[in-house]
């Protein structure tokens, strides 16, 4: 390994890694070759950082594990090869790839929680690397082990060294996986959506990190990523993927400034909604259609004695006013309470504090039908909010029978105008959820939510789960949905791109309260709180990117 | 870890309090008292009723519920379990030796089946969809189906009439020393073992191939650590945490429920105890045996769920 590094100094104009013609298929079970990754070439030189970006399924992170010599069960190398340090990992053996994994190629798999073994203390995971990999003793590992984590910026290494993976948080997770992975300072580090779990303001410290990582460690670094604000953030060359195929590759700011490709430009367009947008939706005067006041929430204490003390406060005096046909924006990290929130204005949670009045009347956990129907929601994740075993039909002609009294015929007629007005093919009414695409079955349950004409709609992170591109597009049909109808909504999001876009007025939370409510212009551009000043700040850096005189070449 | 332990400890003893009474009123409260049961009707219409009398007054039966019921749960908290109506020995005595030969059975078929069924859940799940996978699968759906009274007389028929190498029916006695029982159960001991093998071999694969297939076994495969690391050190602990429960339960059935085997092979243990029992209209035999037997579940189910504690931090919030 150490002539390795000795090799790369001697010329920086060779590559580290050389990727050629590479393709990666799946065999089905028809027994038919579907090609996930189509003949993509790349070189990646020494000290470079290569941001792969493309929408899920665009073969990115089947190619990400391929530079690791690995292809899941099913699938295969079916033509190419990829030269790292001189090995062609195409080809390759089992214990011959076992060997390099690790020291020479090392990978941060996307999902650091399950990624980590749940029944080990996550020093004990490290210091298994540090043994087994690095060669190292018991002892020099333990004390490797603490140093690595205090390297990766975690607080008091020593103790945390002896937690679980479940009692750390998401940010903490995921350095301890970069603990792991550059355990034996590979040649090539692989990074998959390093920063997907994270909420904005993690994301950015952990963005932080790698790029300290790269400066002081001068490997060669792959980061995988649906979201180009990352890539600009920290890659000089950037790779963009559609249907296993290179779409456009060239310096991040060159491909940002002047992007060549059609899709380059949409996920780009996706990317920099933050910087410019343009909203006009006067919410109309009046009565408020939902006055929160004085809102508390505990979960109670699982005990024998009923009577227990209640757990620490999920929300604490959240007040906030909701006018007929209004949208408003309530962001903040997770475990902020904003989805706590949009339950008990649900009906899903009930409130153990505070007064909800919906339309002049008082709300309460119980509700009767006609306000079952008024206040619909949408869920983050479009796949478990809907029934693996009813075709999409059935779900968004439930409401309509059900509300409405429609019988099937006029139900199925007016469940296909509903598909229309969102752009979705009537004839997808009869598929099953999971046969349809992300945004499609995420605009399936906005359109079983508008099918019961609500005044209210809960829109809870409805978009984190979809890819750039799709966010936008599930979007525009939302908005352009609610101007028709004129309903309220409440956009729960840590997306502020998505408030900036949707919502006239914001709330921003943290710890249960409500921080500052206001105009969405002028809380973005003049943000009186300093946490709303930080949680901006991370978010608009994509931008910035597009203009070259203004990347950090610092790092 | 020490508290939860306390709590799962006094959570037991409660649900072993409510079973005790549960038991007591379910026999003792019905329509009939245990004399009434436990004699026929011939029998009742010979007895003249002062002897009826005295007979009850001799078993307290004559004492109200709520004395009785105290009087149950004293004894049990002293091990004394009443005397039976027809021979007036202790019941604690009776049920003792048959529980000690159940326990006995079931301790060495797990003991046996565990590390087998272990053995062929990893080279199943190493294999999967594979010809071998598909074989040991199969094989374990037919194991788990055949009832055990087929395996036991297929057995029987086998090692004990065609190629007579073992025993057909149990001569060992009841009181004898568990080395000359087992010494002399081998048809009984490799029937319930089988069945065991099938079922946890079948949990355990299942449990396995799962845990193969999670992210945290890819990582550490793309870290470069050997296959056999990851499969001791991570993949089987984890593969073992939902196996535990049923694995618990199905000991506790072995123990309280081979009733079958038990008659087959002529076993002295407490499934047939208990059919002789019920056949004579022992009530406090058949009281004892229930008590037993739910003894035998919760305390399995406590074993369970503190493995899987030890096993998974992220239950162990006390």
């Amino acid at each position: 390994m150490r002539s390795a590094w000795m090799r790369r100094e001697v010329g920086v104009a060779d590559p580290v890694l050389q990727v050629r013609d590479l393709s990666i298929a799946w065999r089905g079970a028809d027994g038919r070759a579907n090609r996930v990754v189509d003949g993509v070439s790349f070189d990646l030189a020494a000290g470079g950082t290569l941001g792969i970006a493309g929408e899920s399924g665009s073969g990115k992170s089947t190619l990400a594990r391929a530079l690791l010599g690995h292809c899941r069960a099913g699938s295969a190398i079916t033509g190419g090869s990829i030269r790292l340090d001189g090995d062609d990992l195409a080809a390759l053996s089992e214990p011959g790839l076992a060997r390099r994994r690790g020291r020479v190629m090392a990978m941060v798999p996307q999902n650091p929680l399950a990624s980590l073994t749940f029944h080990l203390r996550v020093g004990r995971q490290l210091e298994e690397v540090l043994r087994w990999r690095a060669g190292l003793s018991a002892d020099a590992a333990r004390l490797r082990a603490i140093e690595l984590f205090g390297q990766m910026g975690l607080p008091d290494p020593e103790r945390l060294a002896r937690r679980y993976p479940h009692q750390l948080s998401g940010g903490q997770r995921q350095r301890v996986v970069l603990a792991c992975a550059i355990a034996c300072d590979p040649l090539l580090l692989v990074l998959d959506e390093p920063t997907t779990a994270l909420d904005k303001t993690t994301e950015a410290q952990v963005l932080d990190l790698i790029r300290r990582l790269r400066t002081a460690r001068q490997g060669a670094m792959v980061i995988v990523t649906h979201d180009l604000n990352v890539v600009a953030d920290i890659c000089d060359r950037v790779l963009v993927m559609q249907h296993g195929r290179i779409v456009e590759q060239g310096p991040v700011g060159q491909v940002f400034a002047t992007p060549r490709e059609a899709y380059t430009r949409v996920l780009l367009g996706a990317a920099l909604r933050v910087e410019n947008a343009s909203r006009a939706r006067p919410a109309a005067p009046g009565l408020p259609l939902l006055e929160v006041t004085g809102l508390g929430f505990r979960y109670a204490r699982p005990s024998l004695l009923r009577r227990a003390p209640p757990g620490p406060p999920i929300l604490d005096d959240i007040g906030l006013t909701l006018a007929r046909g209004e949208v408003l924006g309530v962001i903040g990290e997770s475990g902020s309470g904003k989805t706590t929130l949009g339950g008990i204005v649900t009906g899903l949670l009930a409130a153990d504090r505070g007064r909800l009045a919906f339309d002049g009347t008082e709300l309460t956990a119980r509700r009767t039908r006609e306000q079952r129907r008024r206040i619909q929601m949408v869920f983050q994740d479009p796949l478990s909010s809907l029934n693996p075993r009813r075709r999409v039909g059935d779900a968004v002609m439930r409401p309509l029978r059900l509300f409405h009294g429609l019988d099937q015929r006029d139900a199925a007629r007016r469940a296909a105008r509903l598909f229309e007005e969102l752009g979705l093919e009537p004839a997808l009414l009869a598929r099953f959820p999971r046969q349809l695409s992300g945004g499609q079955q995420q605009r399936v349950a906005i359109a079983r939510a508008f099918a019961a004409e609500p005044d209210l709609l809960i829109c809870d992170e409805i978009t984190s789960a979809l890819d750039a591109s799709v966010q936008a597009q599930v979007l525009d049909h939302l908005a352009a949905m609610q101007r028709r109808q004129g309903t309220a909504m409440l956009l729960i999001t840590h997306d502020l791109s998505v408030v900036w876009r949707m919502a006239r007025r914001v709330a921003v939370m943290q710890g249960g309260r409500i921080l500052e409510t206001g105009e969405t212009e002028a809380i973005f551009r003049k943000p009186a709180n300093p946490y709303t000043a930080a949680l901006l700040g991370a978010a608009t850096r994509a931008a910035r990117a597009g203009q070259p005189e203004l990347v950090d070449a610092t790092g | 870890m020490i508290v939860l332990v306390l709590r799962r400890g006094a959570l037991s003893l409660v649900t072993l309090f409510l079973l005790a009474t549960f038991v007591f009123f379910a026999t003792e409260v019905l329509p009939g008292d245990a004399l009434d049961v436990s004699l026929s009707a011939d029998e009742m219409a010979m007895m003249p009723p002062e002897v009826l009398a005295r007979r009850r007054a001799e078993l307290g039966l004559d004492r109200p519920v709520l004395e009785r019921y105290l009087g149950f749960l004293g004894g049990l908290l002293n091990g004394d379990l009443g005397r039976t109506i027809i021979t007036r020995a202790p019941v604690a005595d009776i049920v003792a030796m048959p529980l000690r030969n159940s326990i006995a059975l079931a301790g060495v078929t797990l003991l046996l089946a565990l590390p087998v069924a272990l053995a062929i859940a990893m080279a199943a799940a190493q294999a999967k969809g594979r010809a071998l996978d598909n074989a040991v699968s199969g094989a374990a759906i037919i194991g788990y189906s055949i009832p055990e009274f087929v395996t036991g007389l297929l057995l029987i028929a086998v090692f004990a009439v065609w190629w007579p190498v073992f025993p057909a029916t149990i001569t060992a006695s009841t009181d004898d020393p568990l080395g000359v029982l087992l010494a002399a159960a081998p048809l009984a001991i490799a029937t319930t073992i089988i069945g065991s093998i099938a079922y946890l071999g079948r949990i355990l694969r299942v449990g396995l191939i799962e845990v193969m297939a999670a992210d945290f076994v890819e990582r550490l495969h793309l870290s470069g650590i050997p296959r056999w690391r990851i499969l001791w050190l991570h993949a089987l602990p984890a593969a073992m945490i939902p196996g535990l429960s049923a694995a618990a339960l199905y000991a506790a059935s072995l123990v309280s429920g081979v009733v079958v085997v038990e008659l087959v092979f002529a076993y002295p243990g407490i499934g047939a105890e208990l059919v002789r029992a019920v056949t004579r209209r022992e009530v406090h035999v058949v009281q004892a045996i229930a008590l037993a037997a739910a003894v035998c579940v919760v305390l399995f189910n406590l074993l369970a769920d503190l493995g899987i504690a030890a096993l998974d931090p992220r239950t162990r919030r006390a």
